[in-house]
Formats: C-alpha cells, structure tokens, sequence
C-alpha cells in the first residue's frame, strides 16, 4: 500500500496480523481448538484429550497472547472490564476454563459418576464453550470491518474448534490412545459439512455488507490470502480429510498415515481460515470519494 | 461542563501540514507516529477534477468504540468529552486500535526510533521524552492538547478563543481553517458554523457520534 493510499482506499488492518500481531489468530485458534478439544473430549469421555485441551488453552493460548501484549507483566488488569470488552469477558471465561478444569479432573479420577463431576464437567464445559466462541464476538463487535461484522464469525470459530477437536482425538487414537474411532471419523465429516456450508454462507453474507466487505473478500477468494484460503482452508482443510475419512468411516481400511494427514488437514482449516479472516480484514476509506460531497 | 469540539473548513483547508507538524512538536511525538494526518484524493476526471484535502484526527467520539473494547479501562472518556488513553494502565491488547473506525490511534512498538540515528538525541528530543514519556508497549493518539485546555481553564482563558488554551493544530493553521470550541454552547462558534454550514461528521454510520465536524463551505 502506497503512503497516499492510506484510509483513502480500502485499507487491511495490520495490527493483529504483522511482526507480533501474528500471534494474535494463533491465541484465537487455540483457544478455539482447546475449547473444542474440551467438549468433544467431554461427549467421548476421554481424560486425556481433556488434559490435552487444558493444555492447549493456558499454555498455547495464553503463551501467544502474551507475546502478543506490549506490557504483558499489566495482563491481569484485562479483567476489569467484562461489562463491555469481549477480551475482557474472554479472558475470564480463560480464567474459569483452566480453574475448574482440574477440580473436574479430579472429580472424574477419584468419584467418577458422582454428582460433583457433572457439575463440574457442566461447568466446564460451558466455559469451554465460551473460550471457542468469545475470538468470534471479539471480531464481530468490531463494525468498522464489515469482513468481520457478521454474525458468521462466532459459528466459525466454534466450527473450526470442534473440526480441530476431534483432530485432536483422532491424533491421540493413532498414537496410542483408547478413542472411539469411528465416532470421531462420523463426527469430523458432519463438521467438515457444516464448516462448509457455513463457509458459503458467511461468504456469501460478507458480499453484501457493502463496498469494503466487497474488496476483502476479493482479497480472500481472489488475493494475497487467496492461497493461504484455497490451499489451506479448501484443499488441505476440507478436501483432503473428507476424501479419506469418508472411505475409512464406511469401512473402508484406511493406512494410518493418511488418517493422521486428514487430522492434520482438519487442524489446518481451522488455524487458516482464522489467519485469512484477520489478513483480509480491513477499514473503509475516510474520503468520501464522491463528486456530490466536494 | 463544556463538550470540546472542533469543526474544520475543507474548502480552506491548503494541505500545508502544518497542523500535523504543530501536533508533532507539540508532545514531542517518536519517529513515525502521527496524532493528526492530511489525507488527499482527487473525484472526478480530466478537465473537471476537485483535489480533496481532508485533515482527520481523533475525532472524540460520544459513543467511541475505543472506550468500550479497552479492557483495563486505559481508554476513557472525560466529562468534557475528550477521550483519553493512561498509558500506566494500557496493557498494549491493540483493540482500541482494531476498534477505531477512523484508524487515529497508534501503537508504540518500541522506543528505538530517533529522528536523527547517527547522533545522540538532541536537547529538545531530550526534554520531550521528559514532558512527554510514551511507555514502549502502549497505544497512543491525540488527546485535543487536553493539557493546554487543563491549564488554560485554570487561568481562566476560554479554549477556541485564547491561544494558550486552545489545541496546537487550530493554533498552527494558516488559513483558519480549524475552529475549536464548545458543541454545547449553543452561542460558540463551532455550534453556529455546524448549524448554519450543514457540517458533516465522517462515517456517522457507525454510531460514534463524533465531535469533530467538517465544512465545505
């Protein structure tokens, strides 16, 4: 982008995207991805994929993000205002995820079926789902990028959480794990439909928003994160795990090297799909380049 | 309490930046940070083309989306309208910067920059960083030299009239095409120039409710 071209054009916003900011869709995938390791984990009562996404979501999420902050040791201050920032209220669903996590586990190790586990699998959950789906209503409130002014985007991240959930499941099978494989592969191809009708959907909905709307979404079916959407999102993320978990679902014996590939494939929809939603999303021009306003 | 605005005439507006200089000077602003910016386009086509010249700001919003995203509350609104930032709370998240519609706040990665890399810092570059210590880490924007209005009021001065209390980029224009001043007081400048010039804010669409207004007449 030209100096003169600054807000006088369509202009991508760069802060959550460049140098440091590149971790910031890194944080929103994992929280993502360990909110919706943490529920599907929870459906097949798997304990170590419930380890694994508390895992993923202090350590991988709350790592990014605070590299992420330029006065990180002032982190603890991001709490005080839930009544109006979705990082705010974020980071305290964070907070009671990674809290109530182990009291869970320890309830499911030592009285498991009591009622004390369900509570606290119940509540867990509930915040699980809040950490997969607060990276969406974080971006949605922002009206000024109409890319990202759409009620789409909370249901995609929480699509692609539950896509890189039973990745993850599915990755702790083939290395050994007890998993319900053909329940994960069932699962993974309803979410891989759903994440692509939901992908068409918000496509399609961003067309309308207006003319800024318009140009990001060039930028992503047509731009400079045309290749990260199609090769990423398309054909590693949706094609590739469809094609081999579709034959291996109806029977079909699959080599385990291509199911650990289809899970890969999942995991990288996901991650894609949030890097090219925070590249392409961008600010309309100030001017109003118009000759009836000069 | 007075709600501080600010209307700016377009059509006298000469694009000399001199009101971006003046604001620079001002608080000593490090290398590549800009509180206040000239924009230029050109409408229309060969033999009949208007230059625009349009200088933005912060625009102070009534309902600014900086405010409500911040999550330490660094980002506020005073009584009187301006919105401030208290880089002793702001954690450096960026939503603010996210948020803005108007794209006026900026981050201030580090504090390497320096106007002049091959010597030492100059004395003025020293005294800023004294009167003006940006924190690394922080986002920054243009507070309508709420200082000077600060002092002016408790000198008595009326901010939009007297100098001392009035922001520097108003101050620095050569052609008076800035006006600062009340939005509240029906009798101040800037209310009878919005009224009776049709002023416009831009992108009221958003909701933002802006206190800076422009003229083309």
């Amino acid at each position: 982008m030209k100096p003169y071209e600054w807000m006088t054009t369509y202009t991508p916003q760069h802060e959550w995207i460049e140098k440091k900011g590149i971790f910031m869709p890194l944080a929103f995938y994992f929280g993502s991805l360990g909110g919706g390791l943490y529920l599907v984990s929870l459906y097949f009562n798997n304990l170590l994929g419930i380890v694994i996404a508390w895992l993923i979501v202090g350590a991988l999420k709350g790592g990014a993000h605070l590299i992420d902050l330029g006065r990180p040791f002032r982190s603890w201050r991001i709490i005080v205002r839930p009544q109006s920032s979705w990082i705010s209220r974020g980071l305290i669903l964070v907070i009671l995820f990674l809290g109530i996590v182990p009291v869970q586990l320890f309830f499911s190790f030592f009285s498991p079926g009591s009622g004390w586990e369900t509570l606290f699998k119940v509540l867990a959950g509930l915040a699980a789902l809040g950490a997969c789906v607060y990276p969406g209503f974080t971006l949605n409130y922002v009206n000024a990028i109409q890319l990202w002014n759409s009620a789409m985007l909370p249901l995609l991240f929480i699509v692609s959480g539950f896509l890189g959930g039973f990745a993850v499941l599915l990755l702790v099978g083939l290395f050994g794990g007890t998993v319900d494989l053909p329940g994960i592969e069932f699962g993974s191809l309803i979410f891989l439909g759903v994440t692509v009708i939901f992908i068409l959907i918000y496509t399609l909905s961003v067309s309308y928003t207006g003319p800024s709307g318009k140009v990001a979404l060039q930028e992503l079916l047509k731009g400079k994160a045309s290749l990260a959407f199609w090769i990423g999102v398309v054909v590693l993320g949706i094609m590739l795990p469809f094609t081999i978990l579709l034959p291996a679902y109806k029977g079909i014996s699959v080599p385990e090297i291509l199911l650990f590939l289809s899970a890969l494939g999942e995991i990288i929809c996901g991650s894609s799909l949030t890097y090219v939603i925070l590249k392409t999303g961008g600010y309309s021009p100030l001017i109003p380049l118009s000759s009836d306003e000069t | 309490m007075a709600r501080w605005g600010m209307v700016i005439n377009l059509n006298k507006c000469i694009g000399c930046y001199a009101c971006v200089l003046a604001c620079k000077q001002e608080h000593f602003l490090p290398p590549n940070i800009f509180w206040g910016r000239v924009l230029t386009g050109e409408v229309g086509s060969y033999p009949t083309i208007h230059k625009l010249m349009y200088p933005v700001l912060c625009n102070h919003c009534e309902e600014a989306a900086c405010v409500d995203v911040c999550p330490t509350g660094a980002s506020t609104r005073r009584e009187d309208g301006i919105v401030v930032v208290d880089y002793d709370k702001c954690v450096g998240c960026r939503y603010c910067v996210i948020a803005c519609p108007y794209q006026q706040r900026t981050f201030h990665a580090d504090d390497k920059g320096q106007y002049f890399p091959d010597q030492e810092l100059t004395e003025l570059e020293i005294m800023g960083k004294q009167l003006y210590p940006f924190q690394e880490g922080t986002v920054v924007k243009c507070n309508f030299c709420a200082e000077r209005i600060d002092e002016g009021l408790k000198k008595g001065l009326k901010p939009g009239t007297d100098r001392e209390a009035t922001p520097a980029c108003v101050n620095a224009c050569p052609s008076t095409a800035r006006c600062f001043g009340d939005l509240d007081d029906p009798t101040s400048e800037v209310s009878v120039l919005i009224s009776e010039k049709k002023a416009f804010q831009l992108h009221p669409e958003y909701g933002t409710k802006p206190s800076v207004y422009y003229i083309t007449r």
